[in-house]
């Protein structure tokens, strides 16, 4: 009926307009042909709230807010709160009104807007149109139980969706905060968000079957690093706005790209025996619409709340530990660029939302980031943020997701050694484990820094003369046809270099022999177990590298004179202040060999004792033993230990992003006129065509040559034009087209960011450039 | 200590030094800083004069610039022997300074540079300590040794006043609360480690200059652009070859020049190229020869510029630095062997990898070839013929340290030039990552500011580079003026051929008979210990100055202008410098410069190359001392009236302390003996001689071009 005569819409809205205009009561009744009344309150203060059906206005903003809204929300949220208006905003109401239409904005006509602007008396005392037909209309209340049968409404066709909402309200008795409240139509899988629009708009009859639920939902999410928190995610908005909800709960920045992820099957199959698993519970967090959460002790104030609160927090901004080897060989691994693509294929659709996508109160779905064009991180901000993105990057190398060489693997190995080992020492967590030995070298590291900023004349002498240090040591100069043995000479080791005397009592003067270690290449050859302690040495000389041995007797001694050379290596002496820790890193390798050597696998990830082969992906786990591992990785952790925990995450993404498949989204697709299928590998600047069959780059397009790209729904193919008159076109085998014109367009997007534009997130720029037709 | 590279030279062993003739590149280092002391103050003296004398020179032209400390250091960089002196200076500051920290802590810098000095080197020292003393202070409050010496023309008289005996005392007085902080600074700065290093020009030509350890590459190339007026473009770099390897590198901006070159070894024949090398930063000017390697060329240059800018962003401005993905097979020499393998090389970011044989392209089965932690690049010269190598686009990876063949060299081939470059340039954009792109920033920063300050300020640079001529020319003028506009250091070392004359006029004047008499003062206070005669030369200070004729060929130069300038001013005021050295070389200085030219300086100078021997050496080093004067001069210019006291002031360090600054630069009297030095080894003496030595050597090579 309504689609007949708009008036009736307009008549009802004039009213309620006319009402607040002149009671100022924030109550608005609308007379329908049915006398409905519905009264639309506006939450001004906090004792209208109770008595008042308050589905117009949500909880998580003021009256205020909502007020404001009315110019600054998007069209369809506006036209929702449509309740809302002072005098001076009844343009704009009707203005947001006709923009709602959108499809059926036809009968919204233009001239019929400008009636309404009139607004003048007269308009409003227009009769109201004559009653409409009454049908029934039945609502599931999910809120009374899975069980209770659905609540039958009497409704005519121009009723609109706050009506019906209102009415339901009514009939429940229930007294609650409704506000998150909404339609979900079943059927044609979709919210009625618009209360303003009449279900003959929506085109809903009888036999609809609708349900009467929150918007946000308890939802399972799964994060980078393996956690997963139970919070309430918004299931009624586009995912990108769910994602953006979450990121702001969790603290993180740039949620654009992050994006939702079906998790796979088989896993979750696994975990489901475990089901060990804990979940943290983060649906007691209030849902809230500020840009930024204020911070409160460096988190969100919603984190600060409890000390359990805090311990989640601590969870999402610090690095997990080394997970247990036998955990990463459970994990799912891609074997395959093809089982790639078929993870990619999993991506939740940006444009449409959580219900519409088949995802279920309470399902588990993951977090991930989804665009690997990281903006502006900045350490300081970005604690979640960055922590979870290394979780990511170190689970995509562990599990072998991204390829690296043995040498890169072993240096993410020590790297994810010394973050893991920081991470328990830093200073935020002193409280949980202070050991000693970090509150020791800590006051020692101030030490020498009080020494370099005081110096007197005499300590600054004395901090110039670098210590020294004096041993018995047994030395091996391997040599062409000589079989000689390891000598023992009185060993000193002066600011970079060695020098060795036939005894103690003759280190007074010449030395032997004068070695200079800076710049040498300096490695560990030990067997804990065999008692076996070698330092090798290969010292640069004009002529080439001299290899040289050193024996030492025992751990201690080891662990000193190692540390030694390395320092002198880098051209630095006893001096440095990172000489203690680097001992200590060194003591600590040596106990992992030991630990790791006696009982296998199964070491409790602490700090003292880390099973190497939590560091490696599965495929080393085979190559090597822990202990033939533990020295290489050791060999790695040399140039990466004096690292602070930043510099070390930082560095692991930076070695992580050097990698030349970084960044590569697969999807398999088959060329237009091609019969077999190729891999098209999605990266931050770039498409590259790869040969499945040899795994080789056929073929790479940039974005910046790109002139467009178009995506035929239809028959779902992608097809781009690049400069110079190159045309593709493929379609999609693993994963809906929408999933790669969204990574198109979402690459894009990203590089548009740019720091003028700051925090600001154009939303409306990515649904344009990713939405496709249904956005439309 | 000390190593000359290419010739490379043990400062120790100057004589070898002498014999190869070619050294270009002097290390110092300064660990004994109480025996350097000693050497640079002599050396010093020396010094200061080639620099008054550059300025005087016919190059009216060079307007010296006096700028900051670095400017005016590079300045006198033209002037081997200036650089050497202000680093010695410098040193003997520092030194001065420690000991005095050590010795009374807080108390009066200049007891303890009075104590020191005796203790060394006895009369002849103190004298040096004094003006050196002086002069750390001076540098301390002020700036540096340099300017002093730049300066010395119109400055130094004025400055030499004040800072002689008023800003002595106020420089106590501050140095009562600072004194500790700043011997500690100096103390650290006596520990570094210096060069003198000559560099080959494209035209043959030569510039030598003084770099310290804390020098990177990109502030010798500014020194150099001062010398040298080139465009400044960014392609100006230095190289490094290797004959005997047959390689050669261009240096990153970056870098540290002094650490590589300590990695040559003695008998070196490596040099040190200033050249245009398009190819350094070529990735930044045509990102996508490197980047988008696989796609055709043509296609590659028709490229857009905002293209090039962003490829520029996404490699080089991200939080990763990407490495273009290099892949080819390339040829590696086999180790030991003569023949040339071919393997399937891949480039990452960690190192060079290669494929092995029947395994896949796939990461996880690679095997890694080099990484780049302790390796350098280089491109082959003529490898086909030295090595059989298919083609002659050869690179290598080694050790800096690696001087000659090895099985720890790599030997790549390359089918082409193209191939080549961008391998050469992945490798350094693995090794070096954002610094290349900064570098580049950098020097497109320089050459935007220097097409201005060569058009407003070409002189400044001039003075470096007249410097030499000034030497030649010295003789008439002191001052630094000299340095004119003509960079081309080969006229300078023309002039310096003619200047020999002024110099002998020097000697006349103040010394007539000199040489062995200067000589012997500035030993004395080096090498106090190691031979009496200077000591008692210093005393006479005539005798010093005739040094300066036997500098004449090399050092002749510099004593020259300093006389003219003190004896306009400040050498009066040094010349207290009773203690004989000093105070002779204001006084006497003046004198010299007429005098010098005449007879002394050709007769030292014989003497002295041939022999460093006692004898012939002394006058030969006798030139050093007039440097002194120079410095006295700068520092006291002023003080010319006080000649007469300077002996008293001698006797009081302080005094001489305060002037120090205008001393610092310059006073490495000179190692009259090489003997002595040796035998001091690690006394002061072996220092000065070398400085001297090197100094002779310098002017020497100078003249000979």
């Amino acid at each position: 009926m309504c689609a007949f005569c708009p008036f009736n819409i307009s008549h009802s809205l004039l009213h309620m307009l006319h009402a607040h205009a002149h009671t100022h009561t924030h109550t608005l009744h609308m007379h329908h042909s049915h006398s409905l009344s519905v009264k639309a309150h506006f939450r001004l203060a906090e004792t209208e709230k109770k008595k008042e059906q308050a589905y117009f206005d949500r909880s998580d903003t003021s009256s205020i807010d909502t007020a404001t809204q009315t110019t600054t929300c998007p069209a369809q949220e506006r036209a929702r709160n449509c309740c809302i208006f002072s005098q001076k905003n009844l343009g704009n109401f009707f203005k947001d009104l006709t923009e709602a239409q959108e499809s059926p904005s036809s009968h919204f006509s233009k001239p019929w807007t400008e009636e309404t602007n009139d607004s003048s008396p007269a308009f409003l005392s227009l009769s109201l149109a004559p009653s409409m037909a009454v049908w029934d209309l039945s609502v599931t209340v999910e809120d009374l139980g899975s069980d209770a049968p659905p609540v039958t409404l009497s409704v005519a066709s121009d009723l609109h969706v706050g009506g019906v909402i209102l009415k339901l309200v009514e009939k429940t008795q229930i007294k609650r905060d409704w506000s998150d409240h909404a339609l979900w139509w079943e059927q044609k899988q979709r919210w009625l968000l618009r209360t303003a629009w009449t279900l003959e708009k929506y085109g809903i009859h009888a036999d609809a079957r609708l349900v009467f639920m929150p918007q946000h939902k308890p939802l399972k999410l799964c994060l980078p690093n393996g956690i997963t928190l139970k919070l309430r995610a918004c299931f009624s908005n586009p995912v990108f706005q769910t994602v953006m909800g979450i990121c702001r709960m969790l603290n993180i920045r740039h949620p654009e790209e992050l994006s939702l992820l079906r998790p796979i099957e088989q896993k979750k199959k696994k975990k489901d025996k475990d089901s060990a698993e804990e979940i943290y519970d983060l649906t007691e967090v209030p849902l809230s619409s500020v840009s930024r959460p204020c911070l409160y002790n460096g988190m969100p104030a919603h984190f600060a709340d409890s000390t359990q609160m805090e311990a989640i927090y601590k969870m999402l901004s610090v690095t997990q530990p080394p997970p247990a080897p036998e955990v990463i060989a459970k994990q799912y691994r891609p074997a395959s660029v093809v089982d790639k693509a078929h993870i990619h294929g999993r991506w939740l659709d940006s444009s449409r939302c959580l219900m519409q996508q088949g995802i279920q109160e309470n399902d588990r779905v993951w977090l991930r980031f989804k665009f690997y064009a990281f903006y502006d991180i900045e350490p300081k901000y970005d604690v979640v943020r960055l922590t979870q993105l290394y979780e990511q990057a170190r689970w995509a190398i562990l599990l072998e997701d991204i390829d690296c060489t043995e040498e890169e693997m072993m240096l993410f190995g020590a790297l994810q050694y010394h973050i893991s080992k920081v991470s328990q020492s830093e200073p935020q967590m002193l409280s949980s484990s202070a050991a000693m030995d970090d509150l020791e070298s800590a006051l020692q590291s101030l030490e020498v820094k009080m020494e370099g900023e005081t110096s007197t004349a005499s300590e600054m002498l004395e901090y110039m003369t670098a210590p020294e240090l004096n041993d018995y040591l047994k030395i091996f100069r391997p040599k062409r046809l000589t079989l000689k043995g390891y000598k023992q000479y009185w060993f000193k080791f002066q600011d970079t270099s060695i020098s060795y005397f036939k005894s103690k009592e003759e280190s007074i003067g010449e030395p032997i022999q004068q070695i200079n270690l800076k710049g040498c290449e300096v490695a560990p050859d030990v067997n804990v177990t065999a008692q076996k302690f070698l330092i090798r040495l290969l010292i640069p000389a004009p002529e080439g590298m001299n290899e040289v041995y050193l024996r030492c007797e025992n751990e201690q001694q080891y662990a000193q004179w190692m540390a030694a050379c390395r320092l002198g290596s880098k051209g630095k002496t006893l001096a440095d202040s990172s000489f203690q820790s680097e001992i200590q890193s060194i003591r600590s390798f040596l106990a992992m060999q030991k630990t790791s050597s006696s009982s296998h696998g199964n070491v409790p990830a602490n700090d003292e004792s880390i099973n190497t082969h939590s560091l490696v992906s599965p495929r080393y786990h085979k190559k090597y033993k822990t202990k033939q591992l533990t020295p290489r990785i050791l060999d790695a952790y040399q140039n990466v230990a004096q690292l602070s925990l930043t510099d070390a995450l930082m560095r692991f993404l930076q070695i992580w992003q050097a990698l030349p498949d970084f960044g590569l989204s697969y999807v398999v697709v088959r060329f237009k006129g091609s019969r077999k299928d190729e891999v098209m590998g999605i990266a931050p600047n770039r498409l590259i065509r790869i040969d499945l069959g040899v795994g080789d780059v056929v073929k790479t397009w940039r974005y910046n040559n790109m002139k467009q790209w178009n995506v035929n729904w239809d028959i779902r193919q992608v097809a781009i034009e690049f400069e110079g008159n190159v045309n593709i076109a493929f379609g999609c085998v693993t994963a809906d087209c929408k999933i790669v014109h969204e990574f198109i367009g979402g690459y894009i997007f990203m590089s548009t960011r740019s720091r003028e534009k700051s925090d600001t997130l154009n939303e409306e720029l990515f649904h344009k450039l990713t939405g496709g037709h249904e956005a439309l | 200590m000390f190593q000359c590279s290419q010739n490379v030279l043990w400062i120790n062993s100057l004589s070898l030094w002498w014999s190869c003739g070619c050294t270009d590149i002097v290390f110092m280092l300064l660990q004994t800083h109480c025996l350097v002391y000693s050497r640079l103050q002599s050396l010093g003296q020396e010094t200061v004069p080639p620099a008054s004398l550059p300025s005087t020179d016919t190059e009216v032209n060079f307007p010296i610039g006096f700028g900051d400390l670095n400017a005016n250091l590079h300045e006198l960089e033209d002037n081997d022997l200036d650089a050497l002196m202000a680093d010695l200076v410098a040193d003997l500051n520092a030194t001065e300074e420690k000991l005095a920290a050590e010795i009374e802590g807080l108390k009066v810098p200049s007891p303890p540079p009075s104590d020191l000095p005796p203790p060394p080197k006895g009369l002849s020292i103190q004298p040096a300590s004094s003006l050196a003393s002086p002069t750390s202070p001076a540098r301390g409050t002020s700036s540096n040794v340099s300017t002093p010496a730049s300066s010395t023309a119109s400055p130094l008289p004025p400055p030499p006043p004040q800072s002689s005996k008023p800003s002595k005392e106020e420089i106590e007085a501050q140095m009562k609360a600072d004194k500790i902080k700043l011997a500690l600074e100096k103390l650290k700065e006596a520990k570094v480690k210096k060069l003198v290093v000559k560099v080959l020009l494209n035209d043959g030509s030569s510039k030598t200059l003084m770099v310290d350890e804390r020098q990177n590459v990109r502030e010798v190339l500014e020194n150099l652009f001062e010398k040298t007026h080139c465009d400044c473009n960014v392609d100006w770099s230095l190289c490094e070859t290797n004959p005997e390897l047959q390689l050669e590198r261009t240096f990153e901006d970056h870098e540290n020049l002094v650490d590589p070159l300590l990695a040559w070894t003695r008998d070196s024949e490596n040099k040190i190229l200033f050249q245009e090398r398009g190819e350094k930063n070529e990735v930044f000017k045509n990102p996508q020869n490197f980047y988008l390697w696989k796609k055709d060329k043509r296609a590659l240059k028709e490229i857009k510029e905002k293209d090039k800018e962003l490829l520029i962003q996404e490699n080089f401005c991200g939080t990763s630095i990407i490495v273009p993905d290099l892949e080819a097979v390339l040829y590696l020499k086999e180790d030991g062997k003569k023949s040339w393998k071919q393997r399937l090389f891949q480039l990452r970011a960690s190192g060079i990898y290669y494929v092995p044989k029947g395994k896949t392209k796939s990461s996880r089965d690679l095997v890694c070839f080099v990484q780049f932690d302790n390796l350098n690049v280089y491109y082959g010269k003529d490898f086909k013929s030295k090595y059989k190598a298919p083609t002659d686009f050869c690179f290598v990876l080694k050790h800096p340290q690696i001087q000659k063949e090895s099985q720890y060299i790599k030997y790549l081939c390359c089918d082409d030039a193209w191939t080549m470059n961008l391998w050469v340039t992945g490798i350094r954009i693995a090794k070096y990552g954002v610094s290349l792109y900064e570098n580049y920033k950098t020097a497109e920063k320089s050459a935007v500011s220097s097409v201005w300050t060569n058009r407003s300020t070409p002189s400044s640079s001039n003075p470096s580079t007249p410097s030499p001529t000034i030497k030649a020319k010295s003789p008439s003028q002191a001052n630094g003026h000299a340095p004119k506009p003509q960079p081309g250091p080969v006229s300078q070392d023309f002039d310096n051929v003619p200047l020999p004359p002024p110099p002998p006029p020097m000697a006349d004047m103040l010394p007539p008979p000199p040489p062995d008499p200067v000589l012997p003062p500035l030993p004395p206070p080096l090498a106090a210990k190691s031979s009496p005669k200077p000591a008692t030369p210093q005393r006479h200070l005539p005798s010093n100055f005739p040094p300066p004729p036997p500098a004449m060929e090399n050092l002749p130069p510099p004593p020259p202008p300093p006389p003219i300038n003190d004896a306009s001013e400040a050498p009066p005021d040094f010349l207290p410098p009773p203690p004989p050295p000093p105070a002779a070389g204001y006084g006497s200085l003046p004198p010299p410069v007429s005098s010098l030219p005449p007879p002394p300086p050709p007769a030292s100078f014989g003497g002295m190359d041939l022999s460093l021997p006692p004898p012939p050496p002394d006058p030969g080093f006798l030139p050093p001392p007039p440097p002194r004067p120079m410095f006295t001069g700068a520092g006291g210019a002023p003080p010319p009236p006080p000649p007469p006291p300077p002996p008293l002031q001698p006797a009081a360090p302080r005094p001489a302390a305060v002037r120090p600054t205008g001393s610092v630069k310059k006073m490495p009297p000179a190692p009259p003996k090489r003997t002595t030095p040796a035998q001091h080894g690690g006394g002061g003496d072996g220092g000065g001689d070398f400085m001297s030595e090197l100094m002779l050597a310098m002017n020497k090579k100078r003249g000979n071009n």
